[in-house]
């Protein structure tokens, strides 16, 4: 593939957005650390260090950045179609226990892995459903029966992780997932699971889906105009069928990779401590990666690595870790202003 | 130095839209008091963009305006409201689910649910029965009739004491007869000392009402005339720069058997009322059938219908000796129909697309583009397409570049191309020259009449009544939902269409 | 409890409830009417709870705690304003970077000011009413009036008419000289300090305290509310209370012994209960058509 295919100029100034908008979060971010007493500076040196400083430290950003690619990717595929899905936060908890669920089984190595995540997929794309079913018969808003089911998974699962789930000798996490069930790790012996070279397999299979495949165009035709593709004999609610079943496939695989390519513990922890906030960050990657399943892979990284980072910062900089969270914060409302280099360049006129 | 009774003039005007299309470059222009001036050029030539531009909506990128003989810059509308100018847009500026009074006071300083809101009204009743223009005031606007709607934003500009009413393609929505009475109106309003401007690309409509005419092609001045002094062909070269051929031959009318039957259809709005009564028509092989009528009385349900994007009520529709009565658009397409939709940019393309894909917007899963069961063959893609570019001469950079940089009427020859690729023997062409430029209505009206040449029937829906004499063997009117009558075309007078245009069978 | 007491205790419960979601249903209501959406309502509450606990802490008056979160709100919908309506941008993406922003944020600032994690308590709160039947909120009357106000401005003033006019036509409002992107602004800087509001007060009246999960899909729920209630701010109060209700309910069957025996965890259980009766509300309504008609597009001019 020639470069200049790849580089068009709408790709440039799309990359020229995010980038700005990551600037962005990093200065705003800086005001707030500094304004509440934190030097911004050492917090972003801890950062980086914790998330590139060492090959340990980057497997670590690589396995962060695993799960959120996937959700990511529900996010991004329901926005093809002209959906606003945000159901993978509760999608991925139901993936997780559907995960942990298999784990009562024993069956052989390969076989036990590939049926968990099999499991998860299907209970997540099963969560997604009552939200497709509700749009297309009654026209209920996705956006406010997905945050609805997002919090019915959250108390459901909270609830099935104790009563259920839960580890007879040690109370603050469910049973752990075996051997047989877990993702190798990659060569190298760097701590790198399997799970990232997953992700990836997964998102290059739905950007082939969506641009190699007829029911992708389809998708792709209903979501940027839906009375031009119903003319063209395009049915509308097949193709948001596919948008949220494909969708919350994806995160529930996600909640298993938390679950399965994870550990210590290989396991949820009852308060959901361990499975939380990939949903939500998903959207920020997809936003980042402007809803491409592609470049959502090099968002996917750069939030894992921003995570990485947030643990190293709380240990070293004594800076809470949830400053990540802000920064990701200011880069999708900064984000969300479109041309504003232009803007700024007029300004100075 | 101005003039006396001059209201405004532009001097040198230009305008360069943001991305640098130039709408408007150097254009001197004048409207005297009691004067009712043509604004006639094709769809692109820059009439609308002028218009907004001495209404405030716009500014200008350089020339001056001025206003009673002193320089004027406006920033936005309202402070063409203050100079007394005032425009009613093609589409117009009315908030639908508000009353007429409502909508007349917006933006006053009337409240009208206050305790002014009565002696107001009184004051608009005055006011437009003065000038014959009744209007229900308490009615929500949603609720009226495109014609009383016009009324209303002229009333709206009428009591904010406008001078110059400028007016955007007036009769586009108007039967015959009110067309007429708008005509009487602007007279009044002439008459007392108003100055309108009347945008149109019709050439009769400004020969028959106008005074002065100032002819506009690719955003400059190509012509000045007083109306009574010019013929319909010198008008038609200043618009379009050629000589324009106004009359198609038609050949000789001899038709087949029926392709198209359609018996007592009826369709339902969403709310359940008959859109579509009990219509029935035929249209033969070899035969232009033309459904004329103003734009929302039902022609648009009836070709949604036929298409089988909408679903029926009662009634039986067949193709071809098929029963395509509950049929989806392509198995319509299937049994031979080339379905051309009357709003090409929201029914018949996705414009965010490509052209390539736009091509096989409803042929996505045919065996001809695939490449092994699961995947489409691009290249099979972009062969099809490129194949119809060079067939149906369309202008654009390849099968690649995205629909929506395209100009109208190539979008509507990518439609027409991939909707006739399939060889049908029966096309729906609803409003297929809407929004086109004079060289693209051209190419339209002749391949529809090449496809009744080559024995196909044609059901041509339009509201533009030139087009449907040019074209159409059959006439059928259609008017609040019912085809009230159907005749031959062969003598048939526009008085006689216009009547039934409103509604009045003789 | 008698059987008149136990409603009183459970009207009590949800008439306090109600509010939250009340208050940030309004100024939505307001907002959308002039065409702007704020997805990002339930970020705008969680950082007014903050605030609000923050303010209190501060000053030791809980009338300054709750009006910043008021002020919080508004500064908040001063940006997402300016980005949707100025920088014409995308307001669903903008509402979706504020709620990330205070899901880090807030927990964030707890152990940044004051060192714990979790949770912090506030030093004073908001004075009640005493009834008979429990401590019912100042701000319940409050809410009410502000849904009654709300309906005449909207309905009966020229503002009112103005800004449903910029939501459902820009292009006539423009065209008459109303200022669509200032007015624009307004209603989404008045709707989100409503929001603001609506968190300042569950943290320093209705809880007592701050976490990072107070808000629980109060924001959300409000926007469910915004579109049941046909955008009319009475129906908007009906709905909520409907929402008070359920949470009210879940609470009151919380303490029934018999069922703490019969069912584990049983909290985990009831806390559903108002995230399924918003979606039985919103699906038994089904899609309302009164969505005024450009909300969520920018306006442009040219």
């Amino acid at each position: 593939m020639r470069l200049s295919r790849v580089f068009t100029p709408a790709f440039l100034s799309s990359l020229t957005e995010s980038v700005f908008a990551g600037a962005v979060g990093f200065v705003v971010g800086g005001l707030v650390l500094w304004v509440l007493g934190y030097n911004p500076l050492s917090t972003f040196y801890y950062l980086l260090q914790g998330s590139v400083g060492s090959p340990t430290n980057f497997s670590v950003t690589l396995n962060n950045a695993a799960p959120l690619i996937l959700t990511a990717i529900c996010f991004a595929i329901g926005l093809r179609a002209g959906l606003f899905n945000i159901g993978a936060e509760g999608q991925v908890y139901v993936g997780a226990a559907a995960a942990v669920a298999v784990a009562f089984f024993s069956l052989p190595v390969g076989l036990h892995l590939a049926l968990s995540i099999i499991v998860a997929g299907a209970a997540g794309a099963l969560w997604s459903l009552p939200a497709f079913l509700l749009k297309a018969s009654r026209g209920v808003n996705e956006v406010i029966s997905t945050i609805m089911l997002n919090w019915l998974g959250f108390y459901s699962i909270l609830w099935v992780s104790l009563n259920w789930l839960v580890d007879p000798n040690r109370s603050e996490k469910t049973i752990s997932v075996p051997a047989t069930m877990r993702f190798p790790d990659l060569l190298g012996g760097a701590g790198i699971s399997s799970a990232i070279l997953f992700s990836v397999l997964i998102a290059f299979g739905y950007y082939g889906y969506l641009w190699l495949t007829p029911s992708g165009y389809e998708l792709r035709a209903v979501g940027l105009n839906p009375d031009a593709a119903r003319f063209g004999g395009i049915a509308p609610k097949k193709a948001l069928l596919s948008a949220f079943a494909l969708g919350g496939f994806a995160s529930g695989i996600a909640g298993a990779i938390q679950v399965a390519g994870r550990g210590p513990p290989y396991a949820i922890y009852t308060t959901l401590g361990n499975v939380q906030n990939f949903g939500f960050n998903g959207i920020g990657v997809s936003l980042i990666g402007k809803n491409h399943p592609v470049a959502i892979i090099l968002a996917g990284i750069f939030f894992g690595a921003l995570q990485a980072g947030a643990t190293n910062v709380q240990l070293y900089a004594r800076v809470p870790y949830e400053i990540v969270q802000v920064i990701e914060g200011i880069i999708v409302v900064a984000i969300a202003a479109p041309d504003i280099l232009k803007k700024i360049r007029g300004l100075g006129k | 130095m101005g003039e006396e009774g001059e209201l405004i003039k532009t001097v040198n005007l230009t305008k360069v839209y943001p991305d640098g299309t130039v709408a408007l470059k150097g254009v001197d222009f004048d409207v005297q008091k009691g004067e009712i001036h043509g604004l006639l050029g094709e769809n692109g030539a820059g009439k609308t963009t002028l218009t907004k531009i001495l209404s405030g909506i716009l500014k200008p990128t350089a020339g001056e305006i001025h206003v009673r003989n002193e320089k004027v810059t406006m920033k936005r509308p309202q402070d063409g409201l203050a100079l007394g100018i005032g425009m009613v847009h093609q589409h117009f500026a009315l908030v639908r689910r508000f009353t007429a009074f409502e909508n007349i006071v917006l933006g006053t300083k009337v409240n009208p649910a206050g305790r002014k809101a009565d002696t107001t009204k009184k004051q608009i009743e005055d006011l437009s029965s003065r000038l014959g223009l009744k209007v229900p005031l308490d009615e929500l606007v949603e609720n009226l009739s495109l014609g009383v709607q016009q009324r209303v934003e002229i009333i709206k500009m009428l009591y904010r004491n406008v001078d110059l009413l400028i007016l955007d393609e007036p009769t586009s929505s108007l039967t015959p007869t009110e067309s007429d009475e708008l005509f009487k109106t602007l007279k009044k309003l002439k008459n007392e000392g108003r100055g309108i401007i009347f945008i149109t690309h019709k050439l009769r409509e400004v020969m028959e009402n106008c005074d002065r005419i100032t002819v506009l092609r690719q955003g400059q001045v190509s012509g000045r005339t007083d109306a009574g002094q010019v013929d319909p062909r010198t008008l038609a070269r200043m618009m379009v720069g050629r000589d324009v051929v106004l009359e198609l031959s038609r050949p000789p009318f001899s038709p087949g058997d029926v392709i198209l039957a359609v018996r007592e259809l009826t369709v339902l709005n969403n709310s359940g009322e008959e859109v579509v009564e009990q219509v029935s028509l035929s249209v033969r092989r070899g035969e232009i059938f033309g459904i004329a009528g103003v734009e929302g009385n039902g022609q648009t349900e009836l070709a949604e219908a036929i298409s089988g994007v909408k679903p029926l009520a009662k009634g039986q529709i067949s193709l071809a000796g098929n029963d395509i009565s509950h049929a989806s658009p392509n198995l319509v397409r299937r049994s031979g129909a080339a379905l051309i939709p009357e709003d090409r940019r929201f029914m018949g393309l996705v414009t965010e697309m490509t052209v390539a894909e736009n091509t096989i917007l409803g042929k996505q899963r045919e065996k001809q583009f695939r490449s092994g069961y699961f995947t489409i063959a691009w290249k099979k893609v972009n062969n099809f397409t490129n194949s119809l570019i060079a067939r149906f001469g369309i202008v654009t950079q390849g099968p690649k570049s995205v629909v929506k940089s395209m100009s109208g009427g190539n979008q509507q020859k990518l439609v027409v191309s991939r909707e006739l690729s399939s060889e049908p023997d029966f096309i729906l062409a609803s409003q297929p020259t809407r929004g086109l430029d004079v060289a693209s209505t051209e190419y339209m009206r002749k391949l529809l009449l090449q496809l009744r040449g080559a024995n196909k029937g044609v059901l041509l829906i339009s509201s533009d009544l030139d087009e449907i004499f040019q074209l159409a063997d059959t006439i059928g009117v259609m008017y609040e939902g019912k085809l009230i009558d159907v005749v031959s075309s062969e003598g048939l007078t526009r008085d006689k269409i216009g009547l039934l245009m409103g509604g009045v069978k003789e | 409890m008698s059987d008149l007491s136990q409603i009183g205790f459970l009207s009590i419960i949800s008439l306090n409830a109600m509010v939250p979601v009340a208050l940030a249903a309004l100024g939505e209501i307001f907002a959308e009417k002039a065409g702007v959406v704020n997805i990002g309502l339930e970020g705008v509450m969680l950082v007014g709870a903050w605030f609000g606990i923050y303010a209190t802490w501060l000053t030791f008056n809980p009338f300054v705690g709750i009006g910043m979160g008021f002020v919080l709100g508004a500064f908040f919908g001063l940006i997402h304003g300016y980005i949707s309506v100025y920088l014409k941008g995308d307001q669903i993406i903008s509402g979706v970077g504020i709620n990330l922003f205070a899901l880090g944020f807030v927990p964030f600032s707890i152990v940044a000011v004051w060192g714990v994690a979790g949770a912090f308590s506030s030093p004073v709160t908001f004075p009640l009413i005493l009834t008979p039947w429990g401590q019912l909120s100042y701000w319940v009357p409050i809410t009410f009036v502000v849904g009654v106000v709300l309906w005449y401005v909207l309905q009966k003033t020229r503002l009112g008419l103005n800004v449903r006019a910029t939501g459902e036509n820009p292009e006539a409002a423009d065209a008459v000289g109303i200022n669509v992107e200032r007015l624009r602004l307004f209603a989404t800087v008045f709707g989100s300090a409503l929001a603001g509001l609506a968190g300042s007060y569950m943290s320093v009246d209705l809880n007592g305290a701050i976490t990072k999960e107070i808000v629980a899909g109060r924001g959300f729920i409000a926007l469910a509310t915004v579109v049941f209630s046909g955008w009319n701010p009475l129906l908007g109060i009906v709905g909520a209370l409907v929402f008070g209700f359920a949470q009210g309910g879940s609470i009151w069957i919380s303490f029934n012994p018999a069922i703490r025996s019969a069912i584990p965890n049983v909290d985990f259980v009831l806390s559903m209960v108002p995230y399924i009766a918003t979606l039985v509300v919103v699906t038994a309504l089904g899609a309302r058509s009164r969505v005024p008609k450009y909300v969520g597009i920018p306006y442009k001019r040219e």
